[in-house]
């Protein structure tokens, strides 16, 4: 079994010059000490921790790694700047190692603030103090408890009361150096507001290994509705961990959908916590996983409220004898009467190779509920492909039509057109498809 | 348990609350030998002394002791902190006499009138092929009707097996579930005694079943019976077990392993329904190892105990075999039902079928755990797992844990589960047609357990619903 071990570039001294290098001030700090005092106390989780069972920990190993700082170029490289045109972003903030290196922020009309977390707490920090660490904070899991103490930059969004912003904004998030990367996304969306969010992670080949922490705190007031995209392409020298977790107030709505695509292994965390009645969650998964690749899925439907709704449905495909698990519960607090909540996983498996596990579970304390789960795991139906072939489709444009009708399931939920488009032209990619390539 | 366990010929007992006294009696404690309270070597070879066993069988069991004391209880599922093995005897002998009566005659009066008022011989009169009946540690009666006995067919309890057929056993015993396996095994392994020993010869069909009934009386009691059934190729029987024992203040702790080979194109089933008191903590691993072509069934009914932890297996190793589980799980008040099932493929075109139904009240807490793995290579494996959990107020809870781990492509493995309350509506229509409200919620609940109830024979479902509607009373409030 692998046994992580902690790293001395991650110190208490480091906290110290982070908090001396931005003049932060003393909430922050004391947030950011006690932050690392709980790092330090917790072990690294093993094989043996039933939440991490199905990970591949020495994957996500820091040793070695040093706190990621400045680029080493500021540049933004022209595919990714092809990547800002090609998405549904009309606003966007470009973070490169620690620093924000491009950002094409709509005027900032009806109080909406749109920036990146160290101008944010210049401008805003009565705003960032109310709610950061609220949804995502230390006593959560190691990973957490480290992005905690030692975030650098990262991205806040606020939508005040009543407000509909209609330009989908987003934050690209890209690396050209190696080490420990920390970054942090504070949403918030106030009563009756309403907002549509892309969180992109990519990056163009580099010579060394980078583990990245990726933190998103999402807060959802009554009847604010928020459509959020977190979508993973990292290059293959990348180790991504990633918890998104909302809390949804009365009538909020929240509509997610997580992909992962790139990174040598990954491990998503989405968690919703229904605190409201009448709250919304629809939670929207889609892996892609190929040779090498080891994805890990682990989300949670948090019914805390009655008349509470949760529906999540992740699908993946394996392929190249990669590795993908997918473990979630549904938890329903006794009292939350009136609980609709649904799961369901569904994996192809395209090669013998190929590992998929799948753990959909229920703790439910409540009588008056409707909660069901299901799974499947399979191969490319058999029927199928030989239908389309009967239709005169070579056995292998077959194959990618169906791989590409399963997961269209996911993408044709998703109400924005290009992440749908380029998640299709990723997936067609890495199957193979003639004259499809994955970097445009 | 089935009507099997307790047909009782006065048919007016069966009615109502009159029914609860059938199960509701305990007998002045007697035995023979009395084990010292708690686990250790010196009660171990006091066993093995007692049993007059081989070398190996000694070794093994103080082997299985080191095991155990190193693997520690186990650290997931339910809580088993009120399970103090200080205070548990594990080994009571209840007479002086060696080996099985093979006459109901030849028992202690005490311990016949009790297999008596469950209507175990008249049971193995009118249905059964053979009967054993084990009275806390030891077997007291062991009988197969001459008709198999001519046919090869071997049924003994396991201490005697262990004596007259030491080859066989030695073959296959521990093979299935090595005391490696988990904790329970380990403690078992140590300290077993008792349980039934199986051997059915090649291509022999036994038509009736074959049944043991478990019985505890003493208090804070252990009971850890091993039971080895061997299905040779082509064999084809049902082997039931019934479990039972009187309401005490402390809590005993019953700790079954159960072993079967199916070999090729055998088919075995085995059903238990267990209605321990709601203070026995009921920790049992049952595994079968089913070659080419054979097809195993476990029928696994948990109504009574504390705690259950029972996640019945079926390895399929050979080429084309089955492995089926029927689950039924009634978690009452205070108690905790974790229970489930193990299908393991690790081979081509294997399938698999689970389906559990549990129902909660109250405190309880009915969990299903369970685990599909298909190998790589296990080509054209199909697995399919269906849990419906029924709530019946708002207090109680249910949990599902299904892992499923898939390495071959060409597998098809499905999951599905649902958790749904009483109908307020299906009440109303009944009670509107002139049920009361327990008749109609029975009504409902018995529909609810259906599927399952109609794979039994017909006396065991009536028991089941029986057992059920007693579990019921008082529910509605």
């Amino acid at each position: 079994m692998a046994t992580l071990t902690g790293n001395p570039a991650l110190s208490l001294d480091a906290v110290e010059r982070l908090i001396e290098r931005h003049d932060e001030p003393g909430w922050l700090a004391d947030e950011r000490r006690a932050a690392f005092h709980s790092f330090q106390a917790r072990p690294f989780p093993t094989e043996r921790d039933e939440r991490w069972r199905y990970t591949e920990l020495r994957r996500f190993a820091l040793d070695g790694l040093e706190l990621v700082d400045a680029p080493a170029s500021e540049e933004v490289s022209e595919r990714i700047r092809m990547r800002i045109t090609d998405s549904d972003a009309e606003g966007v903030i470009v973070h490169k190692g620690n620093e924000v290196v491009h950002r094409e922020a709509p005027i900032g009309e009806q109080g909406v603030v749109f920036t990146d977390l160290r101008t944010a707490l210049r401008d805003h920090e009565a705003l960032v103090r109310e709610h950061l660490y609220q949804v995502v904070n230390a006593s959560q899991s190691k990973y957490a408890a480290l992005n905690s103490a030692l975030w650098e930059n990262g991205t806040f969004v606020y939508v005040p009361r009543g407000v509909e912003v209609a330009l989908p904004l987003g934050a690209f998030t890209t690396a050209d150096r190696g080490g420990v990367g920390l970054g942090r996304t504070l949403v918030v969306v106030e009563d009756n507001a309403k907002l549509t969010y892309l969180d992109e992670y990519t990056s163009d080949p580099f010579d060394a290994r980078l583990f990245y922490d990726a933190a998103s705190e999402i807060v959802l007031k009554d009847g604010a509705k928020l459509r959020y995209v977190s979508l993973q392409n990292w290059g293959r020298n990348v180790a991504h961990m990633n918890k998104l977790r909302a809390h949804l107030g009365r009538d909020a709505r929240l509509e997610s959908l997580t992909v992962s695509l790139g990174a040598d292994a990954a491990r998503a965390e989405v968690e919703c916590r229904l605190e409201g009645p009448g709250a919304e969650s629809e939670m929207l998964g889609l892996y892609f996983a190929d040779k090498g690749q080891h994805f890990n899925q682990y989300t949670l439907q948090h019914h805390a409220a009655d008349h509470a709704t949760s529906d999540l449905l992740f699908k993946g495909a394996l392929q190249g004898g990669s590795q993908a698990a997918y473990s979630g519960i549904i938890l329903v607090d006794p009292g939350a009467q009136k609980t609709d909540a649904y799961q369901t996983n569904r994996n192809l498996l395209l090669d013998t190779e190929s590992e998929a596990v799948s753990i959909p579970q229920l703790e439910i304390g409540a009588n008056d509920v409707r909660c069901s789960h299901g799974s499947t795991t399979g191969p490319v139906p058999e029927d199928q492909r030989l239908y389309l072939m009967s239709r005169g489709l070579p056995p292998e444009i077959a194959d990618h039509l169906l791989v590409t009708g399963f997961l269209y399931e996911v993408t044709s939920r998703v109400t924005l057109p290009k992440v749908a488009q380029y998640v299709e032209r990723v997936v067609q990619a890495k199957l193979g498809v003639p004259g499809v390539k994955e970097k445009l | 348990m089935s009507d099997l366990t307790n047909v009782n010929p006065d048919a007016e007992k069966l009615q109502g609350m009159e029914h609860t006294k059938q199960y509701d009696f305990r007998l002045p404690e007697t035995y023979f030998y009395r084990s010292e309270k708690g686990l250790n070597k010196r009660v171990v070879e006091k066993i093995s002394y007692f049993k007059e066993e081989p070398e190996w069988m000694l070794e093994f069991r103080l082997k299985a002791l080191e095991i155990a004391e190193k693997k520690g209880p186990p650290k997931w599922g339910p809580d088993l902190s009120g399970l103090d093995f200080e205070n548990i005897y594990f080994y009571i002998r209840p007479s002086e006499r060696k080996g099985t009566a093979d006459s109901w005659d030849e028992i202690p009066e005490e311990v016949r009138e009790t297999y008596r008022r469950l209507g175990v011989p008249e049971a193995e009169q009118r249905v059964l092929a053979g009967v054993g009946a084990q009275y806390e540690s030891e077997m007291v009666y062991h009988k197969l009707k001459e008709e198999w006995e001519k046919k090869g067919v071997i049924f003994l309890d396991t201490d005697t097996g262990l004596k007259e057929h030491p080859e066989v056993f030695k073959e296959y015993f521990s093979t299935v579930i090595p005391p490696e396996d988990n904790y329970f095994a380990a403690v078992n392994s140590a300290v077993w005694s008792g349980g039934s020993f199986v051997y059915v010869p090649e291509g022999v069909e036994v038509e009736v079943p074959l049944q043991a009934y478990f019985l505890l009386n003493a208090q804070s009691i252990g009971q850890f019976e091993r039971t080895l059934i061997i299905g040779a190729p082509g064999s084809k029987f049902h082997y039931i077990e019934g479990c039972t024992a009187p309401a005490y203040n402390t809590d005993s702790f019953h700790s079954g392993v159960i072993e079967i080979i199916a070999q090729d194109n055998a088919n075995v089933r085995y059903s238990t329904i267990q209605n321990w008191s709601h203070n026995v903590y009921n920790l049992v691993t049952q595994r079968a190892l089913v070659h080419a072509g054979a097809s195993m069934g476990w029928l696994d009914g948990n109504l009574g105990s504390k705690v259950t932890m029972k996640y019945p297996s079926c390895y399929l190793v050979g080429e084309r075999a089955h492995g089926e589980v029927l689950s039924i799980a009634f978690a009452g008040d205070g108690q905790h039902q974790d229970a489930g099932s193990k299908m393991i493929h690790a081979a081509p075109h294997t399938t698999s079928s689970v389906v559990s139904k549990s129902i909660s009240k109250g405190t309880g807490r009915s969990s299903y755990r369970g685990l599909v793995q298909i190998f790589d290579g296990a080509d054209h494996a199909r697995s399919n797992v269906e849990c419906d959990a029924l709530l019946l107020d708002d207090v109680a809870r249910t949990d599902t844990y299904p892992y499923i781990e898939i390495g071959e492509k060409t597998a098809h493995v499905g999951h599905e589960a649902t958790v749904s309350k009483l109908d307020d509506e299906q009440i109303f229509y009944l009670r509107s047609r002139g049920l009361a409200a327990d008749e109609a919620m029975a009504l409902i609940v018995r529909g609810f357990l259906d599927p399952v109830a109609k794979e039994l024979p017909l006396e065991y479902a009536v028991e089941l619903n029986r057992l059920i509607e007693l579990e019921m009373e008082g529910s509605v409030g």
